[in-house]
């Protein structure tokens, strides 16, 4: 079966008057596999963000193409957004909204089927143990219950991608164990998930595999051992710091 | 910033609609018939008086001196004026015929008047339903009076003589217009008017919010990654303030309804406003896109802006400005059967008085209706593209030029300079009275505003000269071109104006005063072309082709420059008829600067296009009278200068240069 996610030579750049042309994405390409949980790992301003807006049809791609279980970003946007889920540090809530209405609303928006939204609704509320919350106006919430309720939203309308945006910027060590529980729990029900950090420590622990992302470029993309077996280092940081290095030089 | 501009736009649009009634008004010829046995003495009581008033130098009389009114014969003058061919018409009757009518009436005919029996009657017969009806009555009124202030007889009765009743007569005049159609002619001048006031405080309580809101707390998004379309988002988004301005529209109607009940509001005397079914239905078909339109610009508006605040400080400006076409029907003598029902907001205010009036013209309803459909349209499109802007839906945390500064910045803020020059320029005009003369005028303008303010440019934003003014060498056969390009581009632009004319005429009055006003007589010749062409063409161009241009060529393409550089070169030259001419000047000279990538080509152009109006001008050679062979033959000179220049060029780069095709 074909890869659910498929990037081809994808490149944005932006017009900016000041510093002139600026490549934020260079020709990338990456495939993820079903089921798996993909890794970009780069540092701040590294391209990974401008990768998975355009993935998600917020932004449109300068050259290249990427598709998603069919779809492409360019041609058929609705059809892309159909089947993702987009999460990321600054997608916020509707505060005047509950917990309920929110994920009610999300799934409809989403084309979930009208008759089975409600059960859906209740589905998430339990598994994300919002049960006592639900009602309440998600402003009213603490930072880790809109944490969960957010997660519930971004997939709402079960998506069979779900993509995550350095979900844990800003979190607390408690509340980022939560999303990361809460994703490890997503693969485990057969999604495909894309996950962006800069964080060694969640790359090592959540991926599958992981595409080692600068300056824009992927330098690397490989599973934890197989990074590890072709630089001969072991903490992913060294194998990090190794090819960023080796990627400037050869720039 | 905003507020230094908005102020003279204002005065600005303001003085152009009081000028335009002012010369719609004694522009006119009004026609008239003179019906009655008494008629031939009407005439010549009216032509002596005419003779008098024009012999008269007195100020008081200038209004009846500028009153321009011709005779026709009508068969029927009650229908000739009900369908517009007469504004009025005299009725002489003798005092025989006079004494059998009955004194009262029911309001619609004729008012009764303090006349002695015997005495002959002379009535005006008018619509007060119509400006021009309205305004030549008042004007034959004043005549007759003056008519009748002269008549010798009257002097000798008065003085105690014994006249013959039959050689007086009584003036009256007789407004045929129902009370409903006057109130509809006023009811319909302000109600666009007033509706646009109501649906933009209105709607701009929802949408201020809607967008730019939504980008500050970040829903959006979260929104634009669900499965919906942009036009969907925004669509909604439109209905969802569209309804809030309606439901306020509705409850400031009902609230001023209530006040006229209460009697807190007194309405005018005779005040019967007449709305039937279908007239109501009529202009509610206007009214629906009408609200949609407005709608549609608030949302634009909040979709641009970054955040809430940034959305509330442009809706003033937008507000202001959106109440200028609304304001159409204020001016007379303007129908819905012209290029008015292809403008929005202007075409239903001038639809909805004539509706009002109870002259609704079908076609052009239709036409007003889809005109405005497409603008709202196009209006959701535009902020369904704003959607996909990432400069305008990504909250950037910083603006890469804001700390550079520089050139980077100066890119972003030469308009805003060229505004407040614009501001300050039209400001000064107005209030200034020591710059009133021709040669002070000029002077601020060129030196102190383009050159003052250019320089002022350059060292703020630390401009390196040579760049920022294009001062450049080009080949010499460019210069040879431009030698050509002067009296053939001046006699190409004169075949296009008159082309144009013939499509939508100027007033040759206004046209010969504006000569006059301008050019000042008993000045050296030497001095008139100092400052008329040497002048201008050199701070002008530093302003416009310098700054201006370089300021803007990195954002926009080569056709977008030529336009955008051009009409803001057109809003310089105040007088309303010289927006145009002066504009494609600029896109001409525009055109030339980016070809020649050096401002002193367009030095030479300006210089010698100014000259050569001047030389052509003031010898009279006719040049707007020639045969079309010779226009022709000068569009063709005109047009290979110009492909020398392209052949020969060196050009600036602009927008396609910096980002790709």
């Amino acid at each position: 079966m074909n890869a659910p996610v498929v990037v081809r030579n994808l490149s944005k750049t932006f017009y900016d008057e000041g510093r002139g042309e600026v490549r934020a994405v260079d020709s990338i390409s990456f495939e993820c596999r079903e089921g798996e949980v993909f890794g970009l790992l780069g540092a701040n301003g590294a391209g990974k963000t401008t990768t998975l807006r355009m993935l998600s049809t917020i932004l449109a791609p300068s050259s290249g193409t990427a598709n998603i279980l069919g779809h492409d970003v360019v041609t058929d946007p609705q059809g892309v957004r159909k089947n993702l889920g987009f999460y990321s540090s600054t997608t916020a809530l509707y505060p005047r909204l509950t917990a309920r209405e929110t994920i009610d609303f999300f799934a409809r928006i989403n084309q979930y089927p009208a008759d089975r939204v409600k059960e859906r609704v209740e589905y998430l509320i339990q598994r994300f143990g919002l049960t006592k919350y639900a009602d309440a106006r998600v402003e009213k919430l603490s930072s880790g219950m809109k944490q969960k309720v957010s997660i519930a939203r971004t997939v709402a309308h079960d998506p069979l991608i779900v993509i995550f945006d350095e979900p844990t910027v800003g979190l607390d060590v408690l509340n980022a164990l939560e999303v990361q529980e809460s994703i490890s729990e997503l693969r485990s029900e057969g999604k495909t998930i894309i996950f962006s950090t800069h964080i060694m420590s969640e790359a090592e622990r959540l991926c599958d595999r992981i595409a080692i992302i600068h300056g824009g470029r992927i330098l690397a993309s490989d599973t934890l051992a197989g990074l590890r077996e072709s630089t001969g280092q072991h903490y992913l940081e060294d194998i990090f710091v190794l090819y960023v290095k080796a990627g400037q030089e050869t720039v | 910033m905003i507020p230094a501009v908005i102020m003279p736009v204002m005065i600005y649009a303001q003085k152009f609609a009081n000028d335009r009634r002012e010369r719609t008004l004694t522009a006119t010829t009004y026609l008239y018939a003179v019906t009655g046995p008494l008629a031939d003495r009407v005439r010549s009581l009216i032509e002596n008086t005419r003779q008098a008033v024009a012999g008269n130098k007195d100020e008081e009389f200038d209004n009846l001196r500028q009153f321009k009114f011709d005779e026709i014969r009508v068969a029927n003058p009650r229908e000739s004026l009900d369908n517009n061919t007469i504004q009025f018409y005299v009725q002489a009757i003798s005092g025989e015929e006079a004494d059998k009518l009955p004194r009262t009436n029911d309001g619609s005919g004729p008012r009764p008047s303090k006349r002695l029996t015997g005495v002959p009657r002379v009535t005006v017969i008018y619509r007060a339903d119509r400006d021009g009806s309205d305004n030549a009555h008042n004007r034959v009124m004043e005549l007759l009076r003056l008519a009748r202030e002269k008549d010798s007889q009257l002097l000798l009765v008065d003085r105690g003589f014994p006249g013959s009743p039959k050689g007086l007569f009584a003036v009256q005049d007789s407004n045929i217009a129902t009370n409903g159609q006057v109130t509809g002619s006023l009811v319909g001048r302000f109600i666009t008017l007033f509706l646009v006031m109501m649906m933009f405080t209105g709607g701009a309580v929802a949408s201020m919010d809607i967008i730019a809101g939504e980008k500050e707390r970040g829903t959006l998004e979260t929104l634009l990654t669900t499965a919906v379309r942009r036009t969907e988002i925004v669509t909604a988004k439109l209905m969802a303030i569209t309804c809030v301005a309606l439901v306020i529209t509705l409850i400031q109607g009902v609230n001023f309804f209530l006040y006229i009940r209460l009697k807190v509001i007194a309405l005018p005397k005779d005040f019967d406003l007449q709305l039937p079914t279908g007239m109501a239905l009529t202009l509610l078909a206007l009214f629906i896109p009408l609200a949609a339109t407005i709608a549609a610009v608030l949302l634009m508006l909040s979709a641009y802006a970054k955040s809430y605040k940034e959305a509330q400080m442009y809706f003033f400006p937008v507000y202001m400005v959106s109440m200028i076409p609304a304001l159409a029907s204020v001016m007379p003598g303007l129908s819905l059967r012209s290029a008015i029902a292809l403008v929005p907001l202007a075409n239903v205010s001038v639809a909805s008085r004539e509706i009002l009036m109870g002259r609704p013209d079908t076609l052009m309803i239709i036409v007003t209706f889809l005109v405005m459909a497409l603008t709202a349209v196009f209006l959701i499109r535009m902020s369904a593209r704003m959607l996909a802007r990432e400069d305008l839906v990504i909250p950037s945390h910083s603006e890469p030029a804001e700390f550079l500064g520089g050139p980077a910045l100066f890119q972003k803020r030469v308009l805003r300079w060229f505004a407040l020059m614009w501001a300050v320029t039209f400001a000064v005009a107005a209030n200034v009275p020591q710059l009133a003369t021709f040669q002070r005028q000029l002077v601020f303008n060129e030196v102190v505003i383009m050159i003052g303010a250019t320089l002022l440019m350059l060292k703020f934003y630390n401009l390196d000269v040579t760049d920022a003014l294009s001062l450049r060498r080009v080949k010499p056969v460019v210069w040879l071109a431009i030698l050509f390009a002067i009296p053939s581009g001046y006699l190409t632009a004169l075949a296009i104006f008159r082309i144009v004319n013939k499509v939508i005429p100027a007033p040759q009055q206004l046209l010969e005063r504006f000569a006059e006003d301008f050019i000042p007589t008993g000045m050296p010749m030497w001095q008139l072309y100092l400052y008329i062409a040497v002048l201008p063409a050199i701070c002008e161009e530093i302003a416009f082709r310098g700054m201006l241009l370089n300021g803007l060529r990195r954002r926009l393409r080569p056709a977008a420059l030529m336009v955008s550089v051009g009409i803001i070169f057109g809003l310089f030259h105040m007088t309303l008829f010289r927006i145009a001419p002066t504009a494609l000047l600029g896109m001409i000279l525009t055109g030339i600067a980016l070809m020649t990538g050096s401002i002193f080509p367009g030095m030479l152009m300006h210089a010698g296009n100014n000259a050569f109006g001047l030389w052509a001008g003031g010898g009279g050679l006719g040049l707007e009278t020639l045969d079309w062979q010779y226009y022709a033959a000068a569009g063709s000179i005109f047009a290979l200068a110009l492909w020398i220049i392209y052949r020969n060029r060196t050009p600036l780069p602009t927008r396609s240069v910096y980002r790709g095709a």
